[in-house]
C-alpha cells in the first residue's frame, strides 16, 4: 500500500489528498444512501401524501434525470478541460453542495406534489453534476495502486455510519443531521475553491500536479480505454447487473416489515451494529481482492456473494412457505449480514473501477457513463420492474426468486464469458490446437 | 427456533438418516406452536414448539428432537433421538425402537415401555489429561505424517503455500474466509436437496482436509525456523510446536478461538491461492504508483 510509504516519508500533502477524497466521497455517499434513498420515500409518502407507487415513480424520474445531467456534465468536463483542473472541480462541487444544502434544509417543508416534483428535478441536477465531479477527483488525489483500499475505506465508513447510528428513517431527522454535517463542509469547500493565498495555492497546485502520476487508471496503461470499447462496455454492463439485482431485491426487502424490522431497522442496536461491521468486513475484503487480483475475480466474487445471499433469503422463505407457522418469524441475522458484505463488495468496486478505467482526459465521461448507467439507470429500471411486480401482486418469494435467478444467471454468464475468452486467447496464441 | 438457526442440527439429522440407510421418502419438521400428532412423515423433526403424541395415538416414524419439546404419551413405532431440547416419555407410553439421547433434557418414566435406551456420553477431554494428550498425539500423528510426506516428496508445493502464508497473509486470510464461508453455506444448502447430500458430505470433508493442509504448512514454516537440518524432522517439530501453541492459546477465552480461526482461514486461502501449491501466488501488479 502506497499510503504507508507516504506517511513514512512524511508526504503530508499527498496524505491530505487521500483524506480529502475519502471525506468528500463518504459525505456524498452517506447523503445518497440515507437522505436520497430513504428520506425521499418518507417525504413523498408521509409529508406530501403520495402513494408508495407514486413516490417510486418520482425516484425513478430522479434516477433518469440524474443520468442525463451526469452524461452532459461528464462530457462537458472532458471537452472543456475541467477534468484536469482541480480548482474548477472543487468550485463545481462547492456549487453542488450549496444546492444540496438548501434542498436538504427545505425538504421537510415540502407539502405539495408540484413542489415535490420540482425538488426532485433540482436534486437530480445536483446529483448529476456532483458525482462525475467527485469521482474525477480520484485522478488528482488517489494513487492508482491504492484505489481499491481507498474505495474500501469510503464504503466501510459510509455504511458503518449509516447503520450504526440509529437514525429514524424520516426526512426531518435526516434533514437536521445532514444540514449540520454539510455546513462545515461548505465552509471548507468555499475556502478551497475561492480563497487564494500562497500556502493554499501551493497545496492545491501540488495536489493538482499529482495528476501527472495518478491520471492514468490501472486498466489504461498501454492503450487507453475508450467509452465505446468492449473493455469499457463489459464492466458497465456487469455493474448495471449488480446494481439492478441489488436494487430490485432491496426494494422488496425494505417493503417487508418482517425482514426489515429484524435487520436494518431493528430496534436492537446490536443487530444494526452487526450489519455495520459486516459492511466494514465486506469492504476490506473487496479492497484486498481488488488490489491483488484481476478485475474478473472481483466481479466473480461479487456475483457469487449476491447469488448466495439470495439463495439464503429464498430458502428461508421456501421453508416458511412449507411451514407457515414461522412465516412471521423475521429472518436470520446471517442473511442481512451476507447481504451487507455483498453490497460492500460492489460499492467498493464502484468507487475504484471508473477512475481506473479512465485517464485525465476521459474521467468525466467515463465516470458519468459508468455510475450513471450502472448506478442510476439500473435503479430506474429496477424501480420500474418492482412497480410492475407490485401491480401484478407478486409474492415476496416470487419477487426474490426472480432476483435470485438473475444473480445466478449473471454468475453463470460471467464464468462462461471468462472461460470463452480464455479459449479465444489460446486459439489466437497457438493458431489452433497445440500438443 | 428459526429455520436458519435449526440448520446445523437439521444437517446432523440428515447425516444420521443418511448413515442409517433407511428408506426415507418424506420428512416433516415442527418449528413452532403446540401440535398434537396422530401421524407423522417417515421422519419427524421437532425443532421448536411442543409436539405431543397423544395417549391413544400410534405414529409409525422416527422422531428427532433438535429444539422445543416432544411429549410422548402414546406409541412411537420407531426410534426417538434427542439432540437438543426436551423429551418426555410418560407413563404408559411406548417407543418400540431405540431411544437415543445425545444432549438436551430427557424425562423417561419408569412405567414407559422403551425398546432400548442409549445415552451418548460426550467425551470430556478437559476432565481427563490422558485423553487430552491422546487426542493431541493423534492430531500430531495425522498432521505430522502428512507434513513429513509433503515436505520430503513435494518441497516446492509446501514452499509455494508457505510463501503465500508469509508474504500474502492478508490476501490469504480474505480469500480463505470468503472461500470457506461460501463453500460451507453452499454445502449446507446442497445437503438440503437430499439428492446432493453425498456431494455435500464429500465437500465438507474436503474443506476440512484443506484446513489440515494449511495447518501442516504452518508447521513446515515454523520448522524452517528451527535449528534442525532435516526438513522432514523440522516440519514434524514445527507441527508439534504449532499444535502446542494452539492448545495453550485455546485456554485463553476468545484469543484461542481467534488464533485457531486465523490459522485455519489463512492456511485455507493460501492453499486455494496457490492451486494447492502447484503455482506460486503472485498478486497483480498495478501500474501508476509513485
Amino acid at each position: 500500500m502506497e499510503f504507508s510509504t507516504h506517511v513514512r516519508e512524511r508526504q503530508w500533502m499527498t496524505v491530505a489528498g487521500y483524506g480529502l477524497f475519502v471525506a468528500l466521497m463518504v459525505a456524498g455517499y452517506y447523503y445518497n444512501i440515507t437522505f436520497v434513498q430513504l428520506g425521499l420515500i418518507d417525504l413523498g409518502t408521509r409529508l406530501v401524501g403520495l402513494s408508495e407507487t407514486a413516490v417510486s415513480v418520482g425516484m425513478a424520474a430522479l434516477a433518469l434525470v440524474t443520468l442525463v445531467v451526469a452524461a452532459v456534465t461528464g462530457v462537458t468536463m472532458d471537452r472543456r478541460g475541467w477534468s484536469t483542473n482541480l480548482r474548477t472541480k472543487l468550485r463545481l462541487l462547492f456549487g453542488v453542495v450549496c444546492v444540496q444544502f438548501v434542498l436538504t434544509l427545505v425538504a421537510p417543508m415540502v407539502r405539495t406534489v408540484p413542489t415535490f416534483g420540482a425538488w426532485i428535478v433540482l436534486a437530480s441536477i445536483g446529483l448529476g453534476i456532483g458525482f462525475p465531479v467527485s469521482f474525477s477527483l480520484a485522478i488528482d488525489l488517489v494513487p492508482v495502486p491504492d484505489r481499491g483500499y481507498v474505495a474500501a475505506a469510503i464504503t466501510a465508513i459510509a455504511y458503518f455510519l449509516a447503520n450504526a447510528i440509529p437514525l429514524s428513517w424520516s426526512v426531518d431527522v435526516f434533514s437536521q443531521v445532514l444540514v449540520a454535517a454539510m455546513a462545515p463542509g461548505i465552509v471548507v469547500l468555499a475556502v478551497l475553491s475561492f480563497i487564494s493565498f500562497d500556502r493554499l495555492d501551493a497545496i492545491l497546485d501540488a495536489l493538482g500536479a499529482q495528476r501527472e502520476t495518478y491520471g492514468t487508471g490501472r486498466f489504461c496503461h498501454g492503450e487507453p480505454i475508450r467509452a465505446r470499447s468492449l473493455a469499457f462496455a463489459v464492466p458497465v454492463v456487469l455493474m448495471f447487473g449488480v446494481f439492478f439485482i441489488d436494487s430490485l431485491g432491496f426494494l422488496r426487502i425494505i417493503d417487508t416489515p418482517s425482514l426489515i424490522l429484524s435487520s436494518w431497522q431493528s430496534p436492537d442496536l446490536s443487530t444494526r451494529l452487526g450489519i455495520a461491521v459486516a459492511h466494514v468486513v465486506g469492504a476490506v475484503m473487496a479492497g484486498v481482492i481488488y488490489a491483488n487480483y484481476s478485475l474478473s475475480r472481483v466481479f466473480l466474487w461479487t456475483f457469487a456473494l449476491f447469488a448466495l445471499t439470495h439463495v439464503m433469503y429464498t430458502s428461508d422463505l421456501r421453508i416458511a412457505e412449507v411451514f407457515p407457522t414461522i412465516a412471521g418469524d423475521g429472518t436470520s441475522p446471517l442473511n442481512p449480514a451476507l447481504y451487507a458484505i455483498a453490497v460492500s463488495f460492489y460499492t467498493t468496486l464502484n468507487f475504484a473501477l471508473w477512475p481506473d478505467l479512465s485517464t485525465s482526459e476521459t474521467i468525466g465521461t467515463h465516470s458519468a457513463i459508468g455510475v450513471g448507467v450502472a448506478g442510476w439507470l439500473a435503479t430506474f429500471s429496477s424501480t420500474a420492474l418492482a412497480l410492475y411486480f407490485q401491480a401484478a401482486d407478486l409474492t415476496l418469494l416470487s419477487h426474490l426468486n426472480v432476483v435470485q435467478a438473475l444473480s445466478l444467471l449473471l454468475l453463470f454468464g460471467l464464468a462462461v464469458g471468462l472461460y470463452a475468452r480464455k479459449m479465444v486467447e489460446l486459439a489466437r496464441e497457438n493458431g489452433g490446437a497445440s500438443a | 427456533m428459526s429455520p436458519t438457526g435449526a440448520i446445523p442440527l437439521l444437517i446432523v439429522v440428515l447425516l444420521m438418516i443418511s448413515i442409517g440407510g433407511g428408506d426415507v421418502q418424506e420428512m416433516s419438521v415442527t418449528f413452532q406452536g403446540d401440535t398434537d400428532a396422530d401421524s407423522f412423515a417417515d421422519v419427524h423433526v421437532v425443532a421448536g414448539g411442543t409436539t405431543t403424541v397423544p395417549g391413544n395415538a400410534t405414529v409409525g416414524s422416527d422422531v428427532y428432537v433438535i429444539g422445543g419439546t416432544a411429549a410422548i404419551e402414546g406409541t412411537v413405532d420407531g426410534d426417538v433421538t434427542l439432540l437438543n431440547g426436551n423429551l418426555s416419555v410418560d407413563d404408559g407410553a411406548t417407543v418400540t425402537g431405540t431411544l437415543q439421547t445425545y444432549s438436551g433434557s430427557a424425562a423417561i418414566s419408569s412405567d414407559a415401555s422403551v425398546g432400548r435406551i442409549s445415552q451418548f456420553e460426550a467425551p470430556t477431554p478437559s476432565n481427563s489429561p490422558a485423553r487430552r494428550i491422546g487426542g493431541f498425539l493423534l492430531q500430531f500423528l495425522v498432521l505430522g505424517a502428512f507434513g513429513w510426506w509433503l515436505v520430503e516428496r513435494h518441497p516446492l508445493v509446501a514452499g509455494n503455500v508457505g510463501a503465500a502464508i508469509t508474504e500474502h497473509a492478508l490476501v490469504s486470510g480474505v480469500v480463505g474466509s470468503l472461500g470457506a464461508t461460501t463453500l460451507l453455506v453452499l454445502f449446507v444448502y446442497m445437503a438440503f436437496t437430499l439428492v446432493l447430500l453425498p456431494l455435500a458430505i464429500a465437500g465438507l470433508v474436503a474443506e476440512f482436509l484443506v484446513v489440515l493442509y494449511g495447518q501442516a504448512v504452518f508447521g513446515y514454516l515454523i520448522g524452517t525456523r528451527l535449528p534442525i537440518e532435516s526438513d522432514g524432522v523440522a516440519t514434524l517439530a514445527g507441527i508439534a510446536a504449532l499444535l502446542l501453541v494452539l492448545e495453550i492459546l485455546g485456554v485463553v477465552p476468545y484469543l484461542g478461538g481467534i488464533a485457531q480461526l486465523g490459522v485455519a482461514v489463512v492456511g485455507f486461502g493460501a492453499v486455494l491461492n496457490t492451486y494447492f501449491g502447484l503455482q506460486r501466488f503472485e498478486p497483480v501488479t498495478i501500474p501508476g504508483g509513485t
